[in-house]
């Protein structure tokens, strides 16, 4: 009977509007329930429909934000397991928090204190042990009852207000949000904020601060992040540099309606969390990436970000995957379409990362950094020898990467170099410049990019190069296969020579020596190619070592003179020399020119060698390995002088097999 | 059966299973093998839902057939992957918790404990003993649904709200 009745009354609340729902509440809340144990979901699914609530229930965490994600308004609560097969649950309790600004709920069988501190610092409005109690869920409508009044009640009481100010002033502080292991002070804070608001945790606190800023009304509403608003924000604080990114600067920056300083400081906070966590997810995806020979987009795609089962919340991250989910994911997923040629997905991905990651603080260039040697590594396993790692040169490159990348960021020139291959398969609804800077950069580098940080830096300096290099495209394959890039016409090693790409040498090293060098060679003398062979500098610390990502052709803004240089450089032999162990002088000299050749001549020698070496973030292994291949290199360097000059469309080949090397170099 | 389940009270005493006028079958049947929770799910039953309970119990045995043998093969596969094995026994701890399945339910903790010692000949040996409490609980919720069905309609009429 009882339960007949409910079920009527939640047929009718669900057609009625939103507001009548709302007159009948606590009946009719609607409840989405989260469980991958089929016999506890269906208990709980009945458990809440006898409290007369309006359940909706999957056993998938996916299918759950998924359906969050679609209307957020849908759902009042959340009530998610701990432990699911698909996603953490404290994963997707960060998640809706910061997406929706929903109450949550966890559930667990383990009530080890350890684990429900765990979900009180994710931002659990509660945690109840298994099995569950109707007695229980008879009160959880409190927690979106009390999220609600708090919403309202805080932004009048000048108490709250100071807890707020000095939160939101430091964004970095910890707060109730930050993921277990935040700093002391902001846990500290949000307990006496909790305390002083109510028991519960409450992931929303800081949009209700926020929101509390704006005319009390019925129904406040929530600040929704949107992609589009999130990207203002993020161009803002790229445009700042996200170590000087404030809120009231990016406030201003955005020029937002009705957007709040508070709402900008929270958001801010999430994102610095959630660009940590990035970083240190980018670099495993780099070496699953690398691994994978980054063929596959979707698997980039998924693996990054989507996913997200993958992130391992940071210590200190709260919670912004949510950012990552939305604006990056979109970004990278855009900018991945865009660049059809490329594995659209790494580069992109990376690019983005890049972007978004090189903002980071220092903790992300290590991130990187170690990404980065681990992707090399793993490229390395497969054979390429690009990038001779300078891992010193990868960190200094690293963190000026950090540095240089807010110029990147801003569109650089390079951007305007780029061919137009390049900047066709860059163009993306993405964040344009940082995503066009990154994701060019990221079309040379391809796979191997995975790193963020690297990426971009690469992107950047390949796309000096690589702008010359029309085969950019030949970044594709992933780690291994760039020998399939190169061989073809994108090798124009010859031409390049003659040409003036010269700029890149791409050499791609593919990840077979010998295969990769000929397709190194050739590529190198496309130079322009996207590989962007970073040569072991003799020039110290820049190591340029060119990553040979693709036999682009040099052509492309190569001036004839340097790619003589280049050309010199290459058939003299020195290749071998330079590829076994990192061009040194030749090379260095000639990359430096050929990277500054790119038409973008973004780059200027040094700088470009530089930031090349994020190509050679290969780890000294490659180093080892492209010492192996010199004498391929031989062989090679005769085959790219004979191979007929490309075309150096920058197109994606050429860039395809930069990328490649690149990656394997990375 | 729904002549038992006059209410949770007299449930509970027949779970208990001693001093109610419990079909002695039923207190053999479920006695000491379920707890409060089990009550708990036959109070969702109603006539909305009327086998429920039923449903239940049938969902759990084949979730926690599945999960078992998961753990089996985890057992073999992945020897002294203790925290593998942990995981999955805390699936089916979950399992049994919300049914109310409670010796089955301790057992799992014992294997648990197991993994955590770092103990694989205690985690095997728990494992058989999760395995025969399952085997066992099986056949007495059998038992225990088959008198419902005898009692037939007549219980529910006698259930108090």
């Amino acid at each position: 009977m009882l339960l007949g009745a409910a079920r009527m009354e939640e047929k009718r609340a669900a057609v009625v509007a939103r507001e009548r729902e709302r007159d009948q509440f606590p009946v009719g809340m609607r409840v989405l329930a989260v469980d991958d144990d089929p016999v506890c979901l269906k208990v709980l699914e009945t458990l809440l429909r006898r409290c007369q609530y309006h359940v909706t229930t999957t056993n998938q965490a996916i299918t759950a934000l998924k359906l969050l994600r679609e209307n957020r308004d849908m759902f009042d609560l959340v009530i998610s397991d701990v432990h699911m097969p698909d996603m953490d649950g404290f994963k997707l309790l960060e998640l809706v928090g910061l997406e929706m600004d929903l109450p949550v709920i966890m559930l667990s069988v383990n009530g080890e204190t350890k684990s429900v501190m765990k979900g009180i610092t994710h931002g659990a409005c509660d945690y109840l042990l298994k099995p569950v109690r109707i007695e229980e869920l008879r009160n959880i409508w409190q927690h979106v009852v009390r999220r609600k009044f708090s919403k309202h009640e805080r932004s009048d009481l000048d108490v709250y207000k100071d807890f707020n100010k000095p939160l939101s002033a430091d964004p970095c502080h910890g707060h109730n949000q930050v993921a277990g292991g935040a700093s002391e002070p902001g846990g500290r804070i949000s307990r006496k904020r909790k305390e002083m608001h109510s028991d519960e945790e409450d992931e929303g606190e800081e949009n209700d601060f926020q929101e509390g800023d704006e005319p009390s009304a019925a129904k406040k509403p929530r600040v929704v992040w949107s992609i589009e608003l999130h990207q203002k924000f993020v161009a803002a604080v790229n445009q700042l540099g996200i170590d000087k990114a404030v809120p009231k600067r990016i406030l201003e920056l955005m020029n937002v309606e009705k957007l709040t300083r508070e709402n900008v400081a929270s958001h801010l906070q999430k994102y610095r969390l959630y660009l940590k966590r990035l970083s240190v997810e980018a670099s495993r995806q780099a070496s699953i990436v690398a691994a994978f020979g980054g063929r596959d987009p979707s698997f980039l795609h998924m693996g990054a970000f989507e996913g997200l089962q993958s992130y391992q919340p940071f210590a200190p991250c709260a919670a912004l995957p949510s950012f990552n989910p939305h604006g990056l994911l979109s970004r990278s997923t855009a900018a991945t379409f865009g660049v059809p040629e490329l594995s659209p997905a790494m580069t992109i991905q990376t690019a983005t990362n890049n972007g978004v990651i090189s903002h980071c603080a220092g903790d992300a260039n290590k991130f990187q950094l170690a990404g980065l040697q681990e992707n090399q590594q793993a490229n390395l396993g497969q054979g390429s020898a690009a990038s001779l790692g300078l891992t010193q040169l990868q960190q200094k490159w690293i963190h000026q990467e950090t540095n240089d990348l807010t110029d990147v960021f801003s569109g650089s020139a390079l951007a305007n170099t780029l061919s137009g291959a390049l900047q066709r398969s860059i163009s993306s609804p993405l964040p344009p410049q940082e995503l066009l800077d990154n994701t060019q950069a990221e079309v040379s580098l391809q796979q191997s990019i995975t790193l963020p940080s690297v990426s971009s830096e690469l992107i950047e300096r390949t796309l000096g190069v690589s702008a010359n290099l029309q085969d950019s495209s030949i970044s594709q394959q992933g780690a291994l296969p760039i020998n399939d890039g190169f061989t073809n016409d994108k090798l124009q090693l010859h031409d390049p020579f003659d040409s003036t790409s010269g700029t890149k040498f791409s050499v791609s090293m593919p990840v077979c020596p010998s295969a990769s060098l000929t397709a190194s060679s050739n590529t190198k003398s496309c130079v322009s190619s996207c590989s962007t062979v970073l040569l072991a500098p003799d020039t110290g610390s820049r190591s340029n070592c060119l990553q040979f990502g693709v036999a682009g052709d040099s052509r492309h803004g190569m001036d004839g003179m340097k790619q003589d240089h280049l050309h010199q450089g290459l058939s003299s032999g020195s290749f071998n020399h330079n590829f076994g162990a990192c061009m040194p002088e030749q090379t260095n000299a000639n990359v430096s020119y050929i990277v500054p050749q790119m038409k973008t001549n973004t780059m200027e020698s040094e700088d470009k060698l530089k930031q090349k070496n994020i190509y050679d973030l290969g780890i000294p292994k490659l180093h080892g390995g492209f010492n192996s291949n010199t004498c391929n290199f031989d062989g090679l360097l005769n085959s790219m002088i004979k191979a007929e000059k490309d075309d150096f469309s920058f197109s994606e080949n050429d860039l395809g097999c930069d990328f490649f090397s690149l990656g394997a170099c990375i | 059966m729904r002549n038992l389940r006059l209410s949770s009270h007299s449930r509970r005493a027949a779970l208990g299973d001693r001093g109610r006028r419990a079909h002695p079958d039923e207190v053999v049947a479920v006695g000491g093998y379920l707890d409060e929770q089990f009550c708990q799910v036959e109070d969702l039953q109603d006539d909305a839902s009327p086998n429920f309970t039923e449903e239940v119990v049938t969902l759990f045995f084949k979730d926690s057939a599945r999960l078992i043998s998961n753990i089996e093969q985890a057992l073999e596969k992945y020897p002294k992957d203790f925290s593998r094995w942990d995981a999955y026994m805390q699936q089916l701890k979950g399992s049994c918790s919300s049914i109310g399945a409670s010796r089955m339910k301790s057992e799992c903790m014992s294997f648990r404990d197991c993994c955590g010692q770092g103990n694989p000949e205690g985690c095997m040996r728990s494992f058989q003993k999760v395995k025969r409490e399952h085997g066992a609980l099986r056949q007495k919720l059998e038992a225990y649904f088959q008198l419902v069905r005898q009692a037939g309609p007549a219980g529910a009429a006698t259930r108090p709200v």
